[in-house]
């Protein structure tokens, strides 16, 4: 907690003093009173008062009114203000020779910080209205500290929000790199997925915050590869058979791997984690693994960052294929030799396959 | 200020060191609000007011007069127009009118010291 007389607390501090009142005599007393300490302004009946206060209001600690008064008495004077909604943060008091009940009442009920009766007692007024204004200008210099550390507090909670996404990169590319990928691809596929979601109608219904959570998901899908012996995982042929099941389990181990972290799994981004690391290589034919889901059993995220990977794979040297020239690469998706998915999905694909195509400019 | 020119204003019913702790020492205020006390047209509008059976200026006028009165601590004189300015609001005509002669009495006393003393 910073103490309340902290720099950083500081801001402009109003000390002016506004006397609203059409005798002359009363002006003169009050100014005398106050001018040692603050900056004083006059005004002799309510409009002129209350122009004066709604000029900038900013600039006053008090406002000192009269109530009886031609043009407009003070009464109305503090009505408008109340109305203005100025009452909770500039203190007015009353000061009037008039303090029948039903004058105090109304100007109670309308939020008047103090009723000082005519004629004043000097110390009585400057003790009044000085204890007020002190406690406002504490409260204003809290409200400082406050905002200041209610900044600094958010400013810690995106720093963290950065750190995650950090590790949780680093940890993905970590993987991929034995399988030889640059951190480029795990990029990539965030990439693709979130501009899939964003500018296509597979994304309708989610909000930005959840096609970022997803996007980061998309990091993650292979996370199982870890489970994977180098052997396997960085083999140049073919895989037999049962070095491809071995390599398949990838998709369960990444599941299983994320599950066990905890912190993870009170993050939002989880549950599309999870369901991205185990399914995307379901295909829509349900001749996919692990579970053999098909069509619409399998979520969109999941259709996305397949489609994605086979993209990426294609677009890229691996360690077993060298990269495909982009017309190849897309015909080989549409005419199905890399996987059966959703159709509405190719057509949202081809639809912003230009934009997806971009993304390898700079490799 | 002086001793004489304090006893005048007191034997006037000006309660002088009230009058001086309100204006928190200072005599140059007290001359000005006294003069201005003195050279005020309330008083004219006060006796105009009951002459024509004006309420409301009547009103106007006492009030006015009681706060200055209240303010230079002339007691007296601020007595008479707090009773005259609440009859009035009563709308007890008579009574209000019937508090004249004191007040223009008083005030009469008021404006004589204060013409001997600053005049």
């Amino acid at each position: 907690m910073l103490p309340l007389e902290s720099p950083f607390a500081s801001a402009p501090v109003p000390n002016t003093v506004l006397i609203v009142d059409d005798d002359e005599i009363n002006r003169g007393i009050l100014e005398n009173i106050f001018a040692p300490a603050h900056d004083i302004e006059q005004a002799e009946d309510g409009v002129q008062g209350l122009q004066a206060i709604l000029r900038n209001p900013d600039r006053l600690c008090a406002v000192l009114l009269d109530v009886v008064m031609p043009r407009m008495d003070g009464i109305t004077v503090l009505r408008r203000l109340r109305q203005a909604g100025l009452l909770q943060r500039l203190p007015v008091f009353l000061i009037t020779a008039e303090a029948s009940d039903s004058v105090l009442k109304d100007a109670y009920e309308l939020g008047v910080m103090d009723v000082i009766s005519k004629p004043i007692v000097p110390f009585v007024v400057l003790r009044r209205v000085q204890s007020v204004v002190e406690l406002f200008k504490a409260r204003r210099r809290l409200n400082n500290v406050v905002l200041m550390q209610q900044a600094d507090l958010l400013a810690k909670a995106e720093q963290i929000v950065q750190l995650n996404i950090g590790m949780i990169e680093a940890l993905s590319t970590a993987i991929e790199f034995r399988s030889g990928e640059s951190g480029e691809h795990v990029r990539r596929i965030r990439d693709i997925t979130r501009l899939m979601l964003l500018r296509t109608e597979l994304g309708a219904g989610l909000s930005a915050e959840t096609v970022d959570q997803i996007a980061l998901a998309a990091i993650m899908h292979d996370v199982g590869k870890i489970a994977i012996p180098d052997a396997i995982l960085n083999k140049p042929g073919r895989l037999t058979p049962e070095e491809f099941e071995v390599m398949k389990t990838h998709t369960v181990q990444g599941a299983l791997l994320l599950e066990k972290i905890p912190q993870l799994r009170e993050n939002e981004a989880y549950a599309y984690a999870y369901d991205i690391a185990r399914h995307h290589h379901e295909r829509w034919d349900g001749r996919g693994y692990p579970d053999g889901l098909k069509g619409d059993e399998i979520s969109v995220w999941a259709q996305v960052v397949s489609l994605a990977d086979v993209y990426d794979a294609l677009s890229c040297k691996r360690v077993y294929k060298a990269a495909f020239p982009r017309e190849q690469v897309l015909e080989m998706i549409r005419d199905g030799q890399c996987g059966a998915f959703n159709p509405r999905l190719l057509d949202c694909f081809f639809a912003v396959e230009a934009d997806l195509a971009r993304l390898y400019e700079h490799a | 200020m002086d001793a004489q020119r304090k006893e005048t204003l007191c034997a006037a019913g000006i309660d002088v060191d009230a009058a001086l702790a309100r204006l928190m020492g200072s005599d140059a205020l007290l001359e000005r609000f006294l003069k201005k006390f003195a050279a005020d047209a309330n008083y004219a509008r006060l006796q105009a007011a009951f002459d024509q059976a004006d309420r409301d200026g009547a009103i106007a006028a006492s009030h006015t007069l009681k706060g200055m009165c209240g303010n230079l601590s002339m007691t007296a004189l601020f007595d008479l127009f707090t009773r005259q300015v609440a009859l009035l609001r009563a709308d007890d005509w008579a009574a209000a009118a019937a508090l004249m002669p004191d007040i223009a009495q008083g005030y009469a006393r008021a404006l004589q010291a204060i013409q001997a003393c600053f005049g």
